[in-house]
């Protein structure tokens, strides 16, 4: 196992609280969606790393941004309570569903997602109370010790703080006993190796997702008092498999894989395309490219090329 | 046709029992692939499972070790029923088994292979983790070497730091034992160790196992090797079409008539 | 609900049922033989409704050329990503997983560049309605289901009557061994794949004159497709015939007392309780 490392890039931290103070607010808002995607990307690695695909992580944003709506516009309840609330629904509905699906083949897992993703959007179209098809808004922002972060500048301290918050930890969860369990459950025999010590795999794997969903669900919150308004058509399944592609061209190992992809991409995104369609479609041929020639995403072709680089003979 | 069960007196038979198999049966759809099985293993023994291909040595085997339930009877360690236990529960029962195709944590080193196996016996922390404390991380050495002491019981601790994929045969034989061992289980149960090793490779591993595990634990090991079972276990339970038909000493095994007619003509043993 | 309502909800639920049998059976082929599970089905019928727009109403093509030509293009496109993707991701499910779909956002982002975001219409080809003492139910419908049903009879013709059904069987119960007695597993994945696509593509040929045809459409599809095969059983055709009628009732009456939306939920609660109670679905094996 490798040496307890410290974070990946100190340097990384000064940039991102350096930011706001050079930035212009187009360039705050382009972070702040940067933020948000590297954060959902990073939780869906987590359980990508187990060895299973969520389809549906969308509908776990989408379950946490309603639900911090609903508790401040129709209850008129404090946004934090909202976030955590949606943080804590998030993590118990992913613990049932996980349950359920993950003592099953990948398979299942990956179709139930994608249904239950499908179903929460169809859920907020159907009930006025939700919204329906036009959505809620007018959503508050946060307070902060009595200021109002509504403006980029300081809203873009809560997104960053959370953000950084959350891909720590799912960073800082691989180096525990209950990360490096997480790993040996990706193969079949690896699973069953590990029933035969003592571990609860099915617990272990609910647990994950679990965790997974809780920190989309947080961040789904932020997302919705960001937009300053929720409706079905963000949390489209067209966002879950954006979080796929990142994952999967930027890398599904290590911190830079995901943070590289989402960063990146989403930067990408905002600049170059206006129009969803053009950037979905370039996006699905990258990722078509990468996964039939480098199947392990970007981070594996550095891989490759330091194998190459090290002269022969090992270390 | 009506098979006679033969016994014959078992030399650690005043040790306590570690494990009763009492009435054992299985039945898969309209198969009935165990009837009725019963034997004990005592303390301290090393108890050989054979047969023919066929007999229901595997079924008996996964049965006891969780990976079905029986359709019938019951199984207890210790005085503890653990009857249809799912196998993570087995684990901390004192239970542990290897694999008849060796599996091992392919992508992690030898060393964190054994770590993996102390599974049982360490906390949870996890919060304690995510800070990487001070403490967890003396823990943790702790454990490293915990897992060190474990490799060694089997002269495994100079491959530490390869990668588990990289082992020989029979060396990644050797590590799923240790592994096994690792949880300090009470009853260890052996599937095909000698499976796919040469004469000498078997007889340097089963040494080491008879050396190192016996006064540990109790072993049940499925043997299709006649050798193996004859120099290295105390006793030999024989299976033929799902029922026992001999149970007692592996030297009078082979001059027993029921045996040998139903190994006759399978070119089976040495 | 009264009787006459209900009952026209269950008639309803069963056309419409036998329709999406067809989609749903061919992704249940495809995964049957080749474990793969195509996140880009929902296209192919989606493309099926969108072509018949094109050809019949656009370029005013008699029904008779239109429908063949789509359905022979379904078979092509089959035929090639079988042969470019399928075969070369071969043992890797996450990738394939992805893969599928990876071709699914392309196909959707190009109709929709192409098709734009309007609602096509393709008008009714039989007018009328059929009447069955309270119960009323439009010819076309009616029709469509009962064309349906004959191609699952003729399904059931291939995979259980003709040597390729055969090799497709044997395939689906133990690939090694079937290589090993000879059987050309890579024609019979592609003839696989072409038949899978056919099956959604007319799925969606039939559909057209009944909704109205968008870019966007393949995703309920998709959706409507993968927890029938999960109620059904992945890759038994039976268990998908059975699972389709079942999600049809299930749905029509629940938009009936719910609300279309609404109606979603109870299909999604179906799943769900398939998986909880009989995890491999009604008709599938124990692996």
């Amino acid at each position: 196992m490798r040496p307890v490392h410290q974070s990946p890039a100190p340097w990384l931290l000064v940039v991102l609280l350096a930011l706001p103070f050079v930035a212009s607010n187009y360039w705050l808002h382009v972070a702040i969606v940067v933020l948000m995607n590297i954060t959902y990307t990073v939780a869906l690695c987590a359980v990508l790393r187990m060895g299973y695909l969520s389809l549906g992580h969308a509908g776990f944003i989408a379950l946490g941004a309603y639900t911090s709506v609903v508790c401040s516009v129709r209850f008129g309840l404090s946004p934090w309570f909202g976030m955590v609330a949606a943080a804590a629904l998030c993590g118990v509905v992913a613990w049932g569903l996980g349950a359920l699906t993950l003592r099953l083949r990948g398979i299942y897992f990956s179709l139930a997602v994608f249904a239950f993703g499908e179903i929460v959007v169809a859920i907020a179209r159907a009930f006025d109370w939700l919204g329906g098809p036009s959505g809620i808004a007018n959503v508050p922002r946060p307070s902060f010790f009595g200021i109002k972060l509504d403006t980029h500048f300081s809203f873009y301290w809560l997104a960053m703080a959370l953000a950084v918050l959350l891909v720590t930890f799912f960073a800082r969860l691989e180096q525990t006993r209950f990360g490096a369990t997480l790993l040996t459950l990706k193969t079949e025999p690896g699973e069953r190796l590990a029933e035969s010590v003592g571990v609860n795999t099915a617990a272990h794997k609910a647990a994950c997702f679990a965790m997974s969903c809780a920190a989309v669900g947080a961040m789904g919150a932020v997302h919705s008092m960001y937009l300053l308004f929720v409706n079905p058509q963000v949390f489209s399944f067209l966002m879950s498999t954006d979080l796929v592609i990142y994952a999967m061209i930027g890398g599904t190992t290590g911190f830079w894989g995901p943070v590289l992809g989402a960063g990146a991409l989403t930067a990408l995104g905002e600049q170059l395309f206006s129009v969803g369609y053009w950037k979905t479609l370039v996006y699905a041929l990258i990722l078509m490219g990468v996964i039939l020639v480098v199947p392990g995403g970007l981070s594996a072709v550095s891989a490759l090329w330091k194998r190459e680089m090290t002269p022969r003979g090992g270390r | 046709m009506v098979l006679p069960v033969v016994s014959a007196s078992s030399p650690a038979a005043t040790a306590a029992v570690m494990l009763r198999v009492q009435s054992v049966g299985k039945r898969f759809g309209g198969l009935a692939a165990l009837t009725d099985v019963s034997f004990d293993v005592h303390e301290g023994e090393l108890v050989g499972l054979v047969g023919p291909n066929g007999a229901g040595k595997s079924t008996l085997f996964n049965a006891i070790a969780g990976v079905f339930p029986p359709s019938e009877g019951r199984i207890l360690l210790e005085d503890r029923d653990i009857t249809g236990l799912p196998s993570h529960r087995l684990a901390r029962q004192g239970l542990a088994r290897t694999f008849q195709l060796v599996t091992l944590f392919s992508e992690l080193s030898v060393l964190d292979n054994a770590v993996q196996a102390l599974h049982r016996h360490r906390a949870g922390r996890l919060v304690s983790g995510l800070l990487q404390t001070r403490s967890y991380r003396e823990e943790s050495a702790r454990w490293r070497e915990r897992a060190r002491e474990a490799l060694a019981l089997l002269s495994l601790e100079g491959l530490a730091e390869q990668p588990a994929s990289s082992l020989p045969l029979g060396q990644a034989k050797l590590l799923a034992v240790a592994i096994a061992l690792a949880t300090e289980p009470r009853l260890l149960l052996l599937d095909e160790p000698a499976a796919g090793l040469s004469h000498e490779e078997s007889s340097r591993m089963m040494d080491l196992i008879s050396d190192r595990v016996r006064g540990r634990c109790s072993v049940v090991l499925v043997e299709h090797n006649m050798r193996i079972v004859r120099r290295y276990c105390d006793r030999a339970v024989v299976l033929q079409f799902g029922r026992k038909i001999f149970d007692g000493a592996p030297a009078e095994m082979v001059n027993e008539r029921a045996v040998v007619d139903a190994y006759l003509g399978t070119g089976e043993g040495a | 609900m009264s009787l006459a309502l209900f009952l026209q909800a269950l008639s309803i639920g069963i056309v419409n049922g036998a329709l999406y049998i067809l989609t749903a059976l061919g992704l249940t082929l495809i995964y049957g033989i080749l474990h793969i599970v195509n996140f880009a089905h929902g296209e192919l019928y989606m493309l099926g409704a969108m072509l018949v727009y094109l050809l019949f109403v656009a370029f005013e093509w008699p029904l008779w050329a239109a429908v063949p030509v789509i359905v022979l293009l379904s078979v092509l496109a089959g035929f090639a990503v079988e042969r470019t993707i399928f075969r070369r991701l071969r043992g890797q499910w996450l990738q394939l997983l992805v893969a599928t779909v990876g071709v699914s956002l392309i196909v959707q982002s190009v109709s929709w560049i192409a098709f734009g975001a309007q609602e096509k219409t393709v008008p009714s080809v039989l007018e009328g309605v059929l009447l069955l003492g309270t119960v009323r139910i439009p010819i076309e419908r009616l029709a469509a289901a009962a064309i349906a049903m004959l191609l699952v009879a003729l399904l059931y013709l291939v995979v259980y009557r003709t040597r390729t059904g055969l090799a497709m069987r044997a395939i689906e119960e133990d690939e090694e061994t079937a290589r090993m007695l000879g059987v050309d597993t890579d024609r019979v994945a592609g003839v696989s794949v072409a038949l899978g696509f056919a099956l959604a593509a007319m799925g969606g040929i039939f559909v057209a004159p009944i909704y109205s045809i968008n870019p966007g459409m393949g995703l309920d599809a998709i959706l409507m497709s993968f927890i029938i095969i999960i109620v059904g059983g992945l890759g038994s055709i039976t268990g998908t015939v059975l699972a389709g009628f079942l999600i049809g009732i299930i749905q029509a009456i629940g938009s009936l007392a719910l609300g279309a939306e609404a109606a979603h939920i109870l299909v999604f609660v179906a799943m769900i309780a398939m998986l909880v109670f009989r995890p491999q679905g009604l008709m599938g094996r124990v692996r």
